[in-house]
C-alpha cells in the first residue's frame, strides 16, 4: 500500500530522479575527513533551534515585567514539557555556534575558501556575522541579569567610535547606540525589537544564506583535503550512500554528546547568575559577553584605547572576510603548505587563549597576554600575503604553471 | 544469507528511526497539554456563608460563568415549571451552583429575585429572547429547550465545592 | 594521525575549559558544615519544616511568588484572594507590584530597596551561599541591609534553604524522570549511530566501495 502511495507520488513529482541525480550520481572525493562533516552538523543545530525555537514563542512573552515569568515559571514549570524544549534551546545555541566555529578553521585548514569558492566563503562569513547577531538579540530574552547587563555593555562598545581623533566629535557612536537600544535605556522598545529580530528577520535572513551557502557548495563541489580537484568521472564515490550514512552516524553522535549536556549539565548555558531578574540598579559582580564574543572582547579591552580596540577587533571580523584575497598562494591545504601550517596553529592557539582570557579578571598580566595572543591572531592574517608570495617562489621553481 | 541480513538491518534501522521520531513528537504534542495549574481550575470552593441569602454570586468553573445560588430561609417558590428535573437533583440545598450559559443560544440569564414580566417570583431571565428559568434553572418559558446544566458539586462544610461529585454527581 | 589527535585533544580542554570548569577563573566558594548540607538538600524531609520557618521568618519582608507566597501584609490583604481568582495563584509581576505597592515601598522605606523575591534565588546563589548569607548577612555582604533574623538557628536555616530549593528546582522524582530521558534518549542515539555505520559497512562491501 505504501508502495503504491509512494509510485503515484513519484510518477508526480519525480522525486526518486532527484534523489538519483542529487545524492547517488553525485561523486564526492573518497577522503573527506571527519571534520568535513560540520557543515552538515551546523545545518542540523539550526533546525534543533528554528523546531525549539518555535514552541517557546508559544509560551514566552516579550513584556520587560513578564518575561522572566514566561521563561522560568510557564516555561520551566507549568507548561508539561516546555523545560526540556527552553533547555534544547539554550544548549542548542551554544552547540550550534561551537560548531560553526569548528567549520570555519575547517575550511581555513583545507583552504576551502580559495578559488572558485571565495563567494562561498563570503556567504559563509555573513552567516557568521548574522548567526551571531541572532545570539545575541536571543540572549536579552529571558530578562534575567546577565541578558539585561550583557546588553547595556554591548550597545555601549559602539561609543567607542566617540573616542576617535575628529571624528568622535560627531557622536556617531552614541547616535548608534541610542538606534540599538530604542532609547537612552534598555527597555520594552529594545525588548519588542529584539524578540522580532529574534523569531522572524534574523531566521528568515540566516535561512536563504544558508540557502544560498549550500547552493553554491554543490555548484562547486567539496573541497578536498589534499587541495585537488577531483576528477569527478573517474575517482569519486557516489554521496549516498557513501557520505550519507557516514555523516548520518556522526550526527548521531554529534545529537548523543549534545543531549548530554541538556539533560545533565546545562550549567554553562542556562548561567545561575541569569536567574536573577533584571534589576537596572544591580550590576553583577562578573559581567562578560558569552564565550564565542569573548576573543574580540579580550582583543577590545587589551589594548588602552578604547578607538583603537574598537577599530582592532573589527579589523579582525574584517581580515576574516577577504581571507581568500589575502592569501594568493598557489597551494591548497594546510596538508601541503608547513609555513601556513605552522601559522594555522598560531590562529588557534590564539583564538583559544583570547577566549579563555576573556573569562578571567582585567589584570595587566592578563591585558599583556591579550595583546600578544592579539598579536598572534593579526599575525595570522598578516603573514598570509607573505606566505603566498614565497610560495609562488617555490611554485615556479617547481615547473607549476597556474595563472 | 547476506541479503537478509541486510535488509534486517535496513528494518531495523528504519524501526528504530520511526521510535526517534515519534520519541521527539512525544514531549513537543505534550506541551499541548494542560498544566498543572489550569487543571486546578476543574474545582472551585464557595464560602457559602459570605453569599446573602436570597442572592446569586457569579464564579468562573473550567473557563465557565456559574451561578451560586443561596436560598433564603424557608425559602417558598410560586410559579411553575413545564418540568421539575433540577428541582427534584437540587431538593433540600440551602446553597446549590448552576451553569449560567442559557441553553438556547448560549447568553448569560440575569437573577431577578422580584420577578420579570408576568412572573412575580423570584426567576432567572434571559434578556437575548426572552428564555425563562425557576431558581433551580428548570424552564418555564421561552425558548430554551431544556434546563441550565449542573456540575458536579458537593457541600463541605460551609463550602460549596464545585467540580467534585456529591449531592450532584456529574454534569447533567 | 598525530594532527588529528592533536586537535582533538585541544579541542576537547578548550571546551572543557570554557563549558565545564573554569579553572582559569573560578568564582567564590562558600562552606557548610556536611550535617546541615544534608538538611538543605533533603527536601523530601525538611521542605515543609522550611516553608513554616520561612513564613515564620522571612515571609514579612520577601516574597516567593512562584510558590504563591506573598508578603505577610500582602497575604492578610482580601484583595490578594480577588486578584488571584481573575490571575491564577502566581500573580503576574506587575500586577502584584501595582497592587501592593504601598506595602512593597513601605519595605524601601525601611530596608533602602525592596527586599528581593525569592523563587529563583537558590539556583542563583546555591545553598552554602544562602546558608552563610542567612546566618550571617554582613559578613557575606558587607553592605546589605538585611538583618540577621536567624542567629543561632543553623539548623532552621538549613530548612529554610531546603524550602528554598523545592521551590527552585523540581522534585527529587522528576529529577529522576529526567534522569531517566536523558540516559534513553543518549542510549538511543549511540545504537541508532553504530548500526547506521554496521549498515553502512555492508552496503558498501555489497557495492565493492569498501
Amino acid at each position: 500500500m505504501l508502495g503504491r502511495i509512494g509510485r503515484w507520488i513519484d510518477e508526480r513529482a519525480h522525486l526518486s530522479e532527484l534523489w538519483q541525480s542529487q545524492m547517488v550520481d553525485y561523486k564526492v572525493p573518497k577522503n573527506l575527513t571527519f571534520p568535513y562533516a560540520f557543515g552538515i552538523m551546523a545545518i542540523v543545530a539550526f533546525a534543533i533551534q528554528i523546531i525549539s525555537g518555535i514552541f517557546l514563542t508559544m509560551y514566552y512573552q516579550p513584556n520587560v515585567h513578564t518575561a522572566f515569568d514566561s521563561a522560568n515559571y510557564t516555561i520551566m514549570k507549568e507548561v508539561p514539557f516546555m523545560w526540556l524544549i527552553r533547555q534544547v534551546h539554550a544548549a542548542g545555541a551554544n552547540f550550534f555556534l561551537a560548531i560553526v566555529y569548528l567549520h570555519i578553521f575547517t575550511g581555513i585548514y583545507y583552504n576551502a575558501y580559495k578559488k572558485p569558492r571565495e563567494l562561498t566563503w563570503i556567504i559563509g562569513w555573513l552567516i557568521y556575522f548574522v548567526l551571531l547577531t541572532t545570539a545575541l538579540t536571543g540572549y536579552l530574552l529571558p530578562w534575567g541579569q546577565l541578558s539585561y547587563w550583557g546588553m547595556v555593555v554591548t550597545a555601549e562598545i559602539p561609543t567607542s567610535i566617540d573616542s576617535a581623533p575628529l571624528i568622535g566629535s560627531l557622536k556617531i557612536g552614541e547616535t548608534v547606540s541610542i538606534w540599538m537600544k530604542g532609547g537612552y535605556e534598555i527597555g520594552q522598545i529594545t525588548l519588542g525589537r529584539f524578540f522580532g529580530l529574534h523569531i522572524w528577520l534574523l531566521p528568515l535572513i540566516l535561512l536563504l544564506l544558508v540557502s544560498i551557502h549550500l547552493y553554491l557548495v554543490r555548484a562547486a563541489g567539496i573541497s578536498n583535503p589534499e587541495g585537488r580537484e577531483i576528477d569527478k568521472k573517474k575517482e569519486g564515490v557516489p554521496f549516498h550512500p557513501y557520505m550519507t550514512l557516514k555523516e548520518g552516524a556522526y550526527v548521531m553522535g554529534y545529537i548523543a554528546v549534545f543531549f548530554f549536556f541538556v539533560f545533565f549539565y546545562m550549567h554553562h548555558f542556562l548561567p545561575p547568575d541569569n536567574y536573577d531578574p533584571a534589576d537596572p540598579f544591580k550590576t553583577p559582580a562578573h559581567i562578560a559577553p558569552e564565550w564565542y564574543l569573548l576573543a574580540y572582547y579580550t582583543i577590545f579591552r587589551s589594548i588602552p584605547d578604547k578607538f583603537l580596540g574598537f577599530v582592532a577587533f573589527n579589523l579582525t571580523l574584517v581580515l576574516l572576510l577577504i581571507l581568500p584575497f589575502l592569501d594568493f598562494s598557489p597551494l591548497k591545504s594546510a596538508r601541503n603548505r608547513p609555513l601556513f601550517f605552522i601559522m594555522f596553529l598560531v590562529l588557534v592557539i590564539s583564538s583559544m587563549a583570547l577566549t579563555i582570557l576573556g573569562t578571567m579578571p582585567p589584570t595587566p598580566t592578563n591585558a599583556l597576554l591579550g595583546l600578544i595572543f592579539a598579536g598572534g591572531l593579526f599575525a595570522f592574517f598578516l603573514s598570509l600575503p607573505i606566505i603566498s608570495i614565497i610560495e609562488w617562489g617555490w611554485y615556479k621553481a617547481r615547473g607549476g604553471n597556474k595563472q | 544469507m547476506e541479503t537478509s541480513r541486510r535488509d534486517l538491518m535496513g528494518l531495523a534501522i528504519g524501526g528504530l528511526g520511526a521510535v526517534g521520531v515519534l520519541g521527539v513528537l512525544y514531549p513537543i504534542v505534550k506541551t499541548l497539554a494542560p498544566s498543572a495549574a489550569s487543571l486546578s481550575g476543574a474545582m472551585v470552593e464557595v464560602d457559602v456563608a459570605s453569599i446573602p441569602e436570597g442572592q446569586v454570586r457569579v464564579v468562573s468553573w473550567k473557563g465557565k460563568p456559574v451561578f451560586v445560588v443561596k436560598l433564603s430561609q424557608g425559602f417558598q417558590w410560586m410559579g411553575k415549571v413545564k418540568e421539575e428535573n433540577n428541582a427534584k437533583l437540587l431538593q433540600g440545598q440551602e446553597a446549590y451552583a448552576l451553569i449560567a450559559v442559557c441553553t438556547h443560544l448560549g447568553c448569560v440569564p440575569l437573577w431577578k429575585p422580584q420577578g420579570e414580566a408576568e412572573f412575580n417570583y423570584p426567576v432567572f431571565h434571559c434578556p437575548c429572547h426572552g428564555g425563562f428559568y425557576s431558581p433551580w434553572g428548570d424552564n418555564i418559558a421561552g425558548p430554551p429547550p431544556r434546563p441550565l446544566h449542573v456540575p458536579p458539586q458537593k457541600r463541605e462544610g460551609s463550602k460549596l465545592v464545585i467540580g467534585e461529585p456529591g449531592f450532584v454527581k456529574e454534569l447533567t | 594521525m598525530i594532527k588529528t589527535v592533536f586537535f582533538t585533544i585541544i579541542t576537547v580542554i578548550f571546551f572543557y575549559i570554557i563549558w565545564i570548569n573554569n579553572v582559569f577563573a573560578p568564582h567564590e566558594h562558600y562552606e557548610m558544615p556536611a550535617q546541615h548540607a544534608k538538611l538543605a538538600e533533603d527536601v523530601k524531609s525538611y521542605a515543609k519544616e522550611g516553608k513554616q520557618l520561612f513564613e515564620q521568618n522571612c515571609q514579612a519582608c520577601h516574597s516567593v511568588r512562584y510558590d504563591a507566597v506573598y508578603l505577610s501584609s500582602v497575604q492578610a490583604n482580601p484583595k490578594l484572594q480577588t486578584l488571584q481568582e481573575k490571575y491564577g495563584k502566581v500573580l503576574p509581576r506587575d500586577v502584584y507590584e501595582a497592587v501592593f505597592n504601598e506595602d512593597l515601598m513601605a519595605l524601601k522605606e525601611s530596608f533602602g530597596k525592596v527586599p528581593p523575591d525569592l523563587s529563583t534565588i537558590y539556583l542563583v546563589k546555591g545553598k552554602e551561599y544562602l546558608y552563610n548569607f542567612i546566618l550571617e548577612p554582613q559578613k557575606i555582604l558587607p553592605s546589605t541591609s538585611m538583618p540577621a533574623v536567624m542567629t543561632g538557628r543553623p539548623e532552621e536555616t538549613a530548612k529554610i534553604v531546603a524550602y528554598l530549593k523545592s521551590v527552585s528546582e523540581p522534585s527529587p522524582e522528576e529529577k529522576n524522570k529526567r534522569v531517566l530521558m536523558g540516559v534513553g534518549t543518549i542510549a538511543y542515539l549511540v545504537v541508532m549511530g553504530v548500526l547506521l555505520w554496521i549498515w553502512r559497512g555492508r552496503i558498501l562491501k555489497r557495492i565493492g566501495l569498501h
